[in-house]
């Protein structure tokens, strides 16, 4: 019977109550992804689809029971390859290998894997397989194939061991692999280098060749200076590495490999000073790393994730940095640093917030000077954390405080603004995290622009429209500009969240809920963990005092690494670094004329000041 | 309980700010209004009283060498008088933390807040110290070594700052009520002191005997010290009959400071030095408090207990009914009385110990 003509028969009660009762409605069926296997083990596509809860057919209801009991658990990438069979072993065999190479690169589905086929003397068929677009073509041509097929019957004589020798004194590239492990060989095809078969052998040549367009050496984007080098990373990791030992020329330094990722293989290096990590730490980094089981991984910022200590903090506990110098100069701190393949950062562990709060330039510069900048930004952290909450808790609760002529001028030009302050502090730093978002993502030159006369047009409206005072935009103005000087970019977004928990603070408590606000951020801080180093190291805990810390004492006076990292050795550099101020002077070539100079003019500075370190520091 | 370590500095700015902490609340009227123009020198006698109460409590924890005060209880008093005792020192802590907790917010009320109500103070400061307590005793001493810092560097700047206002003929006459009326009352109020118990108690986070004697003297000490020079500068800047009225004579202090019409009414600013010496002495009352519970009913794990306790601490913090109740009742209670139990029970458990020979002497040398 239809639906309608049943809705006919009903007795007016019945339609009544149907009103108010609760009806299970129809819907149409939706789309369930099937399982491993679910759709050959079903043959029947209209499995896929799973009925909506509720159906009032029984028989429906029945099939998705059974359906829910046949679902399975989604296997994770490892299981899924530890049921095949083994198939990692190289046969002997050149068909049997070119249908692996073919089926596990899905030729001919995919476009990307060349599979060149040829005959060498002899009849010896081979063949080589690369990635296109990730090879140097010219390597292939002219130093595995030209070689290859130069070769006289001669050359290939003797039993498959001889062979193989031959062959690998005959391609031309660099640095040659056998392998015998199928899951070295796609490695290797992935990673952009060819692989060589001749019929008979038991292991594939691979044969360098990597030559993919990558971007060249820049100048740092997020970490520029004035003083000092102007090479930033790439997204090469061999080049990034290159540009480490560039700096630090030593044979300790050691760069060990880790693949990521199931489907993406990405590789990352950990570089360390051998003769100066902590070896706790070092595995510390390394247990960390190898146990990452994901799919995916494409920058160093997701990296950062699986391996922080604090995955709640806002703080970032480890320092990411665009800049070969300053990597090198935490390795030589005894740190370990964590580069990835297709990232131009460098992951340094263990960091502290005394640390992340230095500048690359710092070292560059005299300590007077870099003193000075390091305590401008301490206070610009504090001022971009703490500026609009202090504002609004002295306008709000404490408004004793503001000298009689400043309140006057606070509240006149807030005489005509409706909102409460908080509203005002509110949508003025929102309107400026909106003009600095907009900023980054319209491209070049525009975005600058959009930013300035965006905060000068949408801050001189804001005046005019009475929407907020113009002591606010000062305000934000002075916690926009105090943001901009930290000098660690997750630091500075740490800070920004940070400022709205300070405002919320200010707001409801005054001095009095900033103050709760400020042990919270600090209990925080004490427990935050870098790598098993506590994040306020040197401070809480106290460790031994530090040379570079917020004073940078002059470089010859640091004699020492970091007392809360262990390491091996300890010593940066001897007492008295400065040697030359213990020596005499040579002889002035104009030595005649000295004879005529008393002894106080014929002294070259400093050298009579030079008996001890005390007096180093007079100078 | 998750208890940690931590060195020299990080124990005496832990002890240091929760035995000055009373100095911004209403200890140096009390003082003031019981001893006149001697509160300087009451104070230092009830310091030299409780160093002496240290030095025994020194002797007990020698002969007790790698335990720390509850262990001893239950060593030397057995197991069941020894947790009744544990368990008194819960409820004491708990009972001090609250009133600590409610003469912090009495004070700021009336000062700095007057139209918030009493329980939107009281309930955030005592949901922090709870938060300090789940991260445990190693976060708390590091949070005390960073605002120590501050702390002390706000009072040296409200004290020098104030010094145009200091008259110090006020101080005259030097003995006040008289000699012994000073010695009596500095005496009783030893009490003020009495948090030094607690080294007693975290003894094994501070690496044994050495630190604890070496904390202890220092600290007791330096805040007997200071305490004397800010009651001397309260009574020099405001005689002695306006600071017994004054519920904060430091609060006061920083009040008259004024340099120009530009530098005045700086006293709000001072709020913060308040609040983080409060909140650490509620956080390590409350710790104690909660470690005292624990141990008494053999509970390994004191996280789940965190939310009960808050609750009873609160509710003990609503209990006075009127800021003088708790001034003339309570906050009498722990800074005149206390002594009876904090130092009188480690007394007799020495006494006990060296009458029954329980335990022995230390040979270690380094002391």
């Amino acid at each position: 019977m239809l639906v309608s003509e049943k809705k006919k028969q009903q007795s007016p009660i019945l339609k009544i109550l149907s009103l108010i009762t609760y009806k299970k409605t129809s819907r149409p069926r939706s789309f369930v992804l099937p399982e491993q296997n679910e759709g050959q083990e079903g043959g029947d596509n209209s499995q896929n689809y799973q009925a909506p809860e509720g159906r009032g057919n029984e028989e429906t209801q029945s099939e998705g029971k059974k359906r829910t009991k046949t679902l399975r658990k989604p296997l994770s990438p490892s299981q899924v390859k530890s049921g095949r069979r083994d198939v990692n072993e190289v046969k002997n065999d050149i068909d049997s290998n070119l249908e692996m190479i073919r089926q596990q690169f899905n030729v001919p589905q995919n476009k990307d894997l060349v599979i060149r086929e040829f005959i060498l003397a002899r009849d010896k068929r081979g063949f080589i397989a690369y990635l296109d677009g990730m090879v140097d073509k010219t390597v292939i041509n002219e130093h595995i194939l030209r070689p290859l097929f130069d070769l006289s019957t001669s050359d290939l004589a003797g039993d498959s061991n001889s062979t193989t020798l031959a062959l690998e004194n005959i391609v031309e590239t660099n640095d040659v692999k056998k392998l015998k492990n199928f899951k070295k060989v796609f490695a290797e095809i992935l990673k952009g280098n060819t692989v060589l078969y001749v019929d008979g052998l038991d292991y594939f040549l691979a044969c360098e060749s990597i030559g993919f367009e990558m971007r060249s050496i820049e100048t740092p984007k997020t970490e520029g200076v004035v003083k000092g080098s102007q090479e930033g990373f790439s997204e090469n990791l061999r080049t990034n590495i290159s540009l480490i030992r560039r700096i630090i020329k030593n044979k300790d330094l050691i760069s060990e490999f880790f693949e990521i990722g199931e489907k993406s293989s990405t590789t990352c290096a950990v570089v360390y000073l051998q003769d100066l990590i902590n070896p706790s730490i070092l595995e510390e980094v390394r247990r960390r790393i190898s146990s990452i089981k994901t799919d995916f991984l494409v920058s160093s910022g997701m990296l950062e994730q699986f391996i922080e200590d604090s995955p709640y903090s806002i703080i970032p506990t480890t320092l990411s940095t665009e800049r070969p110098d300053r990597t090198a100069s935490h390795l030589v701190e005894g740190k370990a640093a964590i580069l990835m393949d297709g990232a131009p950062f460098a992951i340094v562990v263990p960091v502290t917030l005394n640390e992340i709060m230095h500048s690359p330039e710092d070292a560059a510069l005299k300590w007077q000077y870099a003193t000075s900048l390091r305590v401008i930004r301490f206070f610009a952290f504090a001022f971009a954390a703490l500026l609009p909450g202090l504002y609004l808790a002295l306008t709000t609760f404490h408004r004793e405080m503001i000298p009689t002529d400043l309140l006057i001028a606070i509240a006149e030009a807030k005489e005509n603004v409706p909102f409460p302050t908080l509203v005002e502090v509110i949508l003025m730093e929102l309107g400026f995290e909106l003009i600095r978002e907009a900023g980054i993502r319209i491209p070049g030159i525009i975005g600058n622009t959009l930013g300035i006369i965006g905060a000068l047009i949408l801050g001189e409206a804001a005046v005019s429209a009475n929407i907020v005072s113009p002591v606010l935009i000062v305000i934000v103005a002075a916690t926009g500009l105090s943001n901009f000087a930290i000098p660690n970019y997750s630091l500075a977004f740490g800070v920004r969240l940070l400022r709205f928990y300070f405002i919320i603070a200010g707001c409801f408590l005054g001095f009095y809920g900033l103050a709760l606000a400020l042990v919270v951020f600090v209990l925080m801080l004490v427990n935050l963990k870098s790598f098993g180093i506590p994040y306020l190291s040197i401070v809480a805990p106290r460790n031994k005092k530090s040379k570079d810390a917020v004073v940078r004492w002059p470089i010859w006076m640091q004699e020492e690494r970091p007392d809360y990292l262990n390491t091996l050795d300890s010593r940066r550099q001897p007492e008295i670094s400065r040697q030359w101020t213990q020596e005499d002077a040579p002889e002035p070539s104009g030595a005649g004329r000295n004879k005529d100079q008393g002894p106080a003019q014929q002294a070259p500075a400093g050298r009579n000041q030079n008996t001890g370190k005390e007096k180093e520091s007079s100078d | 309980m998750r208890e940690g370590h931590f060195g020299f500095l990080e124990a005496l700015s832990l002890m240091v700010i929760v035995l000055i902490n009373k100095i911004f609340f209403t200890s140096p009227m009390t003082l003031i209004e019981k001893l006149g123009t001697s509160a300087w020198l009451g104070t230092l006698i009830s310091c030299l009283a409780s160093l002496s109460f240290f030095g025994l409590l020194y002797l007990l924890m020698k002969r007790f060498n790698g335990q720390d005060l509850f262990q001893i209880f239950e060593t030397v008093t057995g197991k069941l008088v020894g947790r009744g005792l544990i368990f008194l020192i819960s409820l004491y802590f708990l009972y001090y933390t609250a009133i600590n907790a409610q003469e912090f917010a009495a004070i700021l009320k009336a000062y700095s807040l007057p139209y918030t109500p009493i329980y939107l103070i009281v309930l955030p400061l005592l949901v922090i110290a709870a938060a300090m307590t789940y991260v445990g005793l190693e976060g708390i001493a590091r949070v005390a070594y960073v605002f120590v810092f501050p702390i002390f560097g706000g009072l040296v700047l409200i004290l020098v700052l104030a010094f145009p206002v200091y008259d110090w003929d006020y101080l005259r006459p030097l003995f006040g009520y008289g000699l012994d009326t000073t010695i009596g009352i500095g005496l009783l109020r030893s009490s003020a002191y009495s948090e030094i118990i607690f080294l007693a108690i975290i003894i094994n986070s501070i690496h044994g005997l050495k630190y604890f004697r070496r904390v202890g003297i220092s600290a007791l000490l330096i805040c007997g010290l200071v305490f004397s020079l800010c009651c001397a500068c309260i009574l020099a800047a405001f005689q002695y009959p306006s600071s017994s009225e004054h519920l904060s004579g430091m609060f006061q202090l920083s009040r008259v400071i004024y340099y120009s019409r530009f530098f005045q009414r700086i006293e709000a600013i001072f709020l913060f030095i308040w609040v983080f010496a409060s909140v650490i002495t509620i956080a390590i009352g409350f710790y104690i408090s909660l470690k005292a519970y624990c141990r008494a009913f053999l509970i390994k794990n004191h996280r789940p207990l965190l939310f009960s306790i808050l609750l009873l601490t609160s509710a003990v913090c609503f209990l006075p009914r009127s800021f003088p109740e708790i001034l003339q009742i309570h906050v009498r209670v722990i800074r005149e009385f206390s002594f009876l139990l904090i130092y009188l029970v480690p007394i007799l458990v020495l006494l006990v110990a060296v009458i029954l020979r329980r335990g022995g002497t230390s040979n270690d040398k380094s002391l």
